[in-house]
């Protein structure tokens, strides 16, 4: 090897090895920011379903004329969509959409203009090529979106996964596995060469007031998958309606968490010797544990508990003695959250589904994450009810 | 499908098992200059499987690290007889403006890039752009005076489809071997 190729390849490994900023919760394989944040993106429902759904820009930078301001309302031109889950393109140039109601994508181009989003195209019948509906959590592959599916084409089960362009169009199916027929949420850790996704309900049940749910179709699966091959390994339980998965970030840490929403409680899968994985729980937590974040630094956990009204952060640096250091009580029925890439913020929403609301108090908060725990941004308060069109039920919400 | 009646099918010749890589697209038409000036497009490897990249030759962020990962795929490959001339490597500019096809060169060297299973491509702007847009790819101007572009490199069969995309975090120098074998040994 000559000198120059030496020096140019230390270079090249200097550079992959300086630290990224550390944005949780996206897929791995999404550019993250290298600045702090400037707008949040709420996907947004609206409220009584009359006029249409449209995703919220709110101005976050503290020097803007306009900070603290609903900036942008992108009209994603159709009512009733229930959208839930949204996520970045790996380029982080574009959105895609999710609908719990309607079986819509919707991609929209972030990279244009951030402060002001534009819908590119909206995908009919998006699940149809693979006979999936209730498109949930969109996770970024390069150059591909990975989507994970609640339901069937006719609303039951099996629900699926499917991968698209990132232009939209339809590649493969991956079917669960007929012992883990539920779906939820989707994560890879690519160096591992694993998948894991989890499980909840189908339209045909969720699409009802809660109070006509069918609480016994609910799966409690965590499935694991050979990534590289798309091939289902092991399918393993844990407590009814795991939710949200993720990977510990911490390298050489085989393991990852859920949030269990009917069990009221966090488990963990964790990788053995032999390849294989088991579950276990870490915790009892508030009631309907709804969402979970990860701090960049892997030690804690944030738990939005949506019936007891708060957001628990709990210590995981020890798998074996989980520890409870703070509690937020930032209002009614907290659902989403994003942390920040420096790990001092995070943003919350407070809408689950039209369904499951038991409030109509809207709203985007702040809460800033200190070394004493959780305290409430009290000067950072967006009223999600005071748009033209009415209250919007606010659910995921980006970063950008 | 039932497993056995799948395999039935197999054998009988009726249908090919589902590879783990997926068909994803074509992979779009590319007419661009070599680093000899030499017109190239994309049609010339057919019957190869082609590893793409995007760089910019005076880029300091990921491009050095996506050619030295490149590298050592092909340093692999010259060991393997049976596979060094079945891929071609094939780098094209993200900033044509600057890449001039002697600036290409000059990069190739830097590299210790002698092969002829490595082309760098460039063209006039209008030209390359459209293969960047048409790829999926974007470069725009950074704050520090580097260019802002994913980074991806693609894996295109011998029949000229895209079947895999890796991002460079992840590119492992194994996987992408067994790739590679994998969209050679297809019939």
């Amino acid at each position: 090897m000559s000198h120059c190729r030496r020096l140019v390849s230390l270079l090249a490994f200097a550079l992959l090895a300086m630290p990224a900023l550390a944005e949780t919760c996206l897929s791995p394989f999404v550019k993250r920011l290298d600045r702090p944040e400037k707008y949040v993106y709420v996907y947004c429902v609206d409220a009584d379903a009359k006029d249409n759904d449209f995703l919220a820009v709110i101005d976050v930078q503290k020097d803007s004329p306009t900070y603290k301001k609903v900036i942008h309302q992108l009209d994603l031109g159709t009512s009733g969509n229930e959208t839930h889950h949204f996520g970045f393109t790996d380029d982080r140039s574009h959105i895609f959409g999710l609908t719990l109601f309607s079986n819509r994508i919707f991609l929209i181009d972030v990279a244009s203009d951030p402060a002001k989003p534009k819908l590119v195209k909206t995908l009919e019948n998006a699940g149809g090529p693979a006979g999936l509906g209730s498109p949930h959590t969109p996770y970024a592959l390069p150059g591909r979106m990975l989507i994970s599916f609640l339901s069937s084409d006719k609303g039951g089960l099996p629900a699926g996964l499917a991968e698209f362009t990132n232009d939209g169009k339809f590649i493969r199916k991956l079917s669960n596995p007929k012992d883990a027929p539920y779906g939820y949420d989707v994560a890879i850790r690519p160096d591992l060469n694993r998948m894991v996704t989890s499980s909840f309900t189908y339209y045909n049940n969720y699409k009802n007031p809660i109070a006509k749910f069918d609480f016994k179709a609910f799966g409690s699966e965590l499935v694991i998958w050979d990534f590289r091959e798309r091939k289902p390994l092991q399918t393993l339980k844990a407590g009814l309606a795991p939710l949200e998965c993720r990977w510990s970030l911490k390298e050489g840490r085989n393991a990852g968490f859920t949030n269990c929403a009917l069990d009221h409680s966090l488990w963990v899968w964790e990788g053995q010797a032999d390849g294989a994985y088991t579950t276990r729980k870490l915790c009892d937590t508030g009631k309907l544990p709804v969402d979970l974040r990860q701090s960049p630094d892997d030690r804690y956990l944030f738990v939005s508990c949506f019936f007891s009204d708060e957001v628990q952060q709990w210590d995981v640096s020890d798998l074996n003695k989980p520890k409870l250091t703070s509690t937020l009580k930032p209002g009614v029925q907290p659902n989403m959250m994003h942390v920040t890439s420096d790990g001092k913020r995070m943003y919350i929403t407070n809408s689950l589904l039209s369904t499951m609301d038991r409030s109509d108090d809207f709203w985007l908060k702040r809460a800033m994450i200190t070394p004493e725990g959780l305290k409430l941004d009290e000067d950072f308060v967006i009223d999600m009810t005071k748009f033209k069109t009415g209250p919007a039920r606010g659910h995921d919400l980006l970063l950008n | 499908m039932h497993p056995i009646l799948l395999s039935i099918a197999v054998c009988l010749g009726g249908m090919e098992p589902p590879s783990r890589l997926a068909v994803i697209r074509p992979a779009p038409d590319v007419q661009l200059l070599n680093q000899d000036e030499k017109p190239i497009q994309l049609s010339d490897y057919r019957d190869k499987a082609l590893l793409v990249s995007f760089i910019f030759t005076t880029c300091s962020g990921t491009c050095p690290a996506t050619t030295h990962r490149l590298a050592r795929v092909h340093q692999e490959l010259e060991k393997l007889p049976d596979l060094r001339n079945k891929v071609h490597f094939l780098s094209i500019s993200l900033d044509p403006v600057r890449d001039t096809p002697e600036m290409l060169r000059g990069y190739r060297r830097l590299y210790d890039i002698e092969s002829p299973h490595w082309t760098f491509l460039t063209g006039k702007p209008a030209d390359t752009h459209k293969v960047h847009a048409d790829w999926g790819m974007w470069a725009k101007p950074a704050p520090n005076g580097q260019l802002d572009h994913p980074s991806r490199v693609f894996l295109v069969d011998p029949k000229g489809r895209i079947r895999e995309i890796y991002n460079l975090d992840f590119f492992r120098l194994p996987w992408v071997l067994e790739d590679l074998k994998l969209v050679l040994d297809e019939k």
